[in-house]
């Protein structure tokens, strides 16, 4: 370890000065001379400086009093300082070190003394020279991190926000134990009314467990706008997750769908703590467990997707949180679920004071300062009103539009009927007219109460009054799975038509079954009476539609809309 | 802290997982079943775990894959109730068997 040091010497007695010299430079060092205290701080240059020897007791400014300067002169450069002294007063010693000296040599000098000093001293620069040089290393290192992590972050936060999770319907809590989170809460409307929301928890923390949430997000919204179902969108999801994740990454998760044109949501929840419903009819919360595995874990052809509907009333509440609320710890070290979640499961707390409520739970069992996991909480106030677009979004800009002229026809036999969902596709032919799509969520709810009504009354021969009760409401769609699956003849026709010039604009949606129709004439005299349940669709298609035309005795009907483009 | 077992006669591997069963022994549990020979039958005894998190709940997944996926046979043993219910919420019952 043969280093050469530059050393600032300081000594008022010229041969003690001369001495120390001569020895150092003996030994390979360059050497700075000063002559009093005064004299070295104006000497001291920390770039070239490495080493100060002083004097303690000189004219103009002694060895501490110097040696103190010098320190605040080199700042975060770490220079060793040395006292030199011909005392040998034990107090006088030991205070040079207490003021930050490294060392100090008696006088008179021996050589072989002060060659050992040095050698510890170069061998103390050498590794204060690592560690600075580590330091910096890490600190770069650190700072590049942050900044990639912010823009990770903008990046994460444009991808799974929409600006649909402002919804007054809806209040969420947050807390994440990283700068990224493995939880997610997405909202998106769908085109036909309504919501749907997610809320998903995966695995681990941090950026790892934050990235599945990208393709996540990404299905999720791109899905629901382009008006496919739930139970076409969780399979998917899951099918992505699985091919991209590592086996040990899952997203544990809750989907709710939010249907206002029949007043009901459906649940499906793999793998998160039970959903809390809250009936303004019923004391106690049901409540809705996980009857799935989580996302990501199952292989396509394996994977099932169990879903709970529930009918509802406008005010109706429904809470849905992740499991680093159910796996907290309480502040005696039990977990959280057992005691502390109980109040809600029993009905004691008021439904639109409950996810307040679990907040305080945990910052009262003082989970929050500390969170293990990340921490999500989403309660949603139940509507029929949700989603229903206000006018101002369907206000399209003013523009010419070419003229268009096209109809098709789509038939589904039953095995079609069966697998297949046709309103998506049928959407997007429909929608190719520029002046069209602007409405697309009108024409998508007008075209899928054409479709399920086609399915579920005229080729299932489903009886809607049963959808009157909660009870019922369920088993009417049991009653909706067990037929289709059966299913061996039937169909529905779809046949679209547009045309559109200057002065007229107009789609026909026909829609056939092979049932057997229905008492038309009969429920047209109660369409203005919404309280029933099965007329609520009928009632809706006239509000939407230029005219509804049934024929064939109600197995087929025509609904034409009208647009306009100004 | 995670020990393990290899039976020779049933070829059967125990792993053993002690105290808090999360990211922090994700390396031991990982070494515990790929260190040894390839077993028929894996068992997961769970009766000192304390507290078990979503990454657990990966790396029995992983273990899962390890001893074969579908056709594997891993056993879940001894969870207390806190334990178990955490297993139950994600549904492992159906991808391990649990008691």
């Amino acid at each position: 370890m043969k280093q050469v040091l530059t050393i600032l010497v300081a000594d008022d007695n010229p041969s003690d000065l001369v001495l120390l010299e001569s020895i150092l430079s003996q030994l390979g060092h360059n050497v700075v001379l000063a002559t009093n205290g005064r004299d070295a701080i104006d000497k001291f240059d920390p770039l070239s400086i490495q080493l100060v020897c002083l004097d303690v007791e000189m004219p103009n400014k002694n060895g501490w009093e110097a040696a103190l300067e010098i320190q605040s002169i080199a700042g975060d450069v770490f220079v060793p300082i040395i006292f030199l002294s011909g005392v040998t007063d034990i107090m006088m010693l030991s205070n040079c070190l207490n003021i930050g000296g490294t060392d100090f040599i008696s006088k008179p000098y021996k050589p072989a003394l002060i060659t050992a000093k040095l050698n510890a001293i170069v061998r103390l620069l050498v590794t204060q020279k690592t560690l600075a040089e580590q330091r910096d290393q890490v600190a770069s290192y650190n700072a590049r991190l942050l900044e990639d992590q912010e823009i990770a972050k903008v990046v994460y936060e444009n991808i799974t926000n929409s600006n649909c999770l402002k919804d007054s319907a809806l209040s969420t809590i947050h807390y994440g134990s990283d700068t990224f989170n493995g939880d997610v809460i997405l909202a998106a409307y769908k085109p036909n009314g309504g919501m749907h929301l997610l809320l998903g928890d995966f695995a681990g923390h941090g950026l790892s467990a934050a990235i599945g949430a990208l393709p996540l997000a990404d299905i999720f919204f791109d899905w629901t706008k382009k008006g496919f179902l739930m139970r076409q969108i969780i399979p998917e999801i899951n099918a992505r997750l699985k091919k991209i994740l590592p086996s040990n990454m899952f997203c544990s998760a809750a989907f709710i769908d939010i249907q206002v044109n029949n007043s009901s949501i459906e649940v499906w929840n793999g793998g998160l703590p039970d959903l809390l419903f809250f009936s303004q009819r019923a004391r106690r919360p049901i409540r809705l467990a996980s009857n799935n595995l989580p996302l990501g874990v199952l292989s396509p052809d394996a994977f099932e997707c169990q879903i709970d509907p529930i009918s509802f009333v406008t005010g109706d509440r429904l809470i849905a949180f992740s499991d680093g609320v159910y796996e907290a710890a309480d502040s005696s070290g039990n977990m959280f679920f057992q005691s502390i979640l109980e109040p809600l499961y029993a009905g004691d707390i008021e439904a639109s004071y409950s996810v307040e409520w679990l907040m305080e739970q945990l910052q009262k069992e003082k989970v929050l300062e500390n969170p293990h996991d990340d921490i999500s909480c989403l309660g949603v106030r139940l509507d029929s009103n949700i989603g229903v677009s206000s006018p101002k979004q369907s206000l399209p800009k003013s523009h010419h539009e070419a003229p268009a002229d096209f109809s098709f026809e789509y038939v589904l036999n039953a095995d079609s009927l069966r697998n297949t969902d046709p309103l998506p596709y049928v959407l997007q032919i429909i929608t190719t007219v520029p002046g069209l799509s602007n409405f697309s969520s009108q024409i998508f709810m007008i075209l899928s109460e054409l479709y399920s009504n086609a399915l579920e009354h005229g080729v299932l021969q489903l009886k809607s009054h049963k959808k009157d009760s909660s009870d019922g409401f369920a088993c009417y769609y049991e009653e909706r799975e067990r037929n289709l699956a059966s299913l061996s003849e039937g169909y529905v026709k779809i046949s679209v038509k547009v045309s559109s010039d200057d002065s007229n604009r107009t789609l026909v949606l026909y829609v056939e079954d092979s049932g057997d129709g229905f008492d038309f004439a009969n429920i047209k005299h109660n369409i203005s009476d919404t309280e029933l349940l099965y007329n609520r669709g009928l009632a809706l298609l006239d509000q939407l539609c230029y005219k509804v035309e049934f024929t064939k005795g109600g197995s087929a009907v025509a609904a034409h809309y009208h647009w306009n483009v100004d | 802290m995670v020990e393990s077992f290899f039976d020779n006669q049933s070829e059967c591997l125990t792993i053993k997982v002690k105290g808090r069963f999360d990211y922090s022994c994700h390396k031991m549990f990982k070494d515990a079943f790929t260190s040894t020979k390839v077993a028929n039958s894996y068992e997961v005894n769970l009766s000192e775990v304390m507290y078990l998190d979503s990454s657990a709940l990966g790396m029995l997944l992983l273990l899962r894959d390890y001893a074969g996926g579908a056709s594997s046979v891993v056993k879940l043993t001894h969870g207390n109730s806190a334990v178990v219910e955490i297993l139950t919420i994600a549904n492992f019952h159906r991808l391990f068997e649990i008691s």
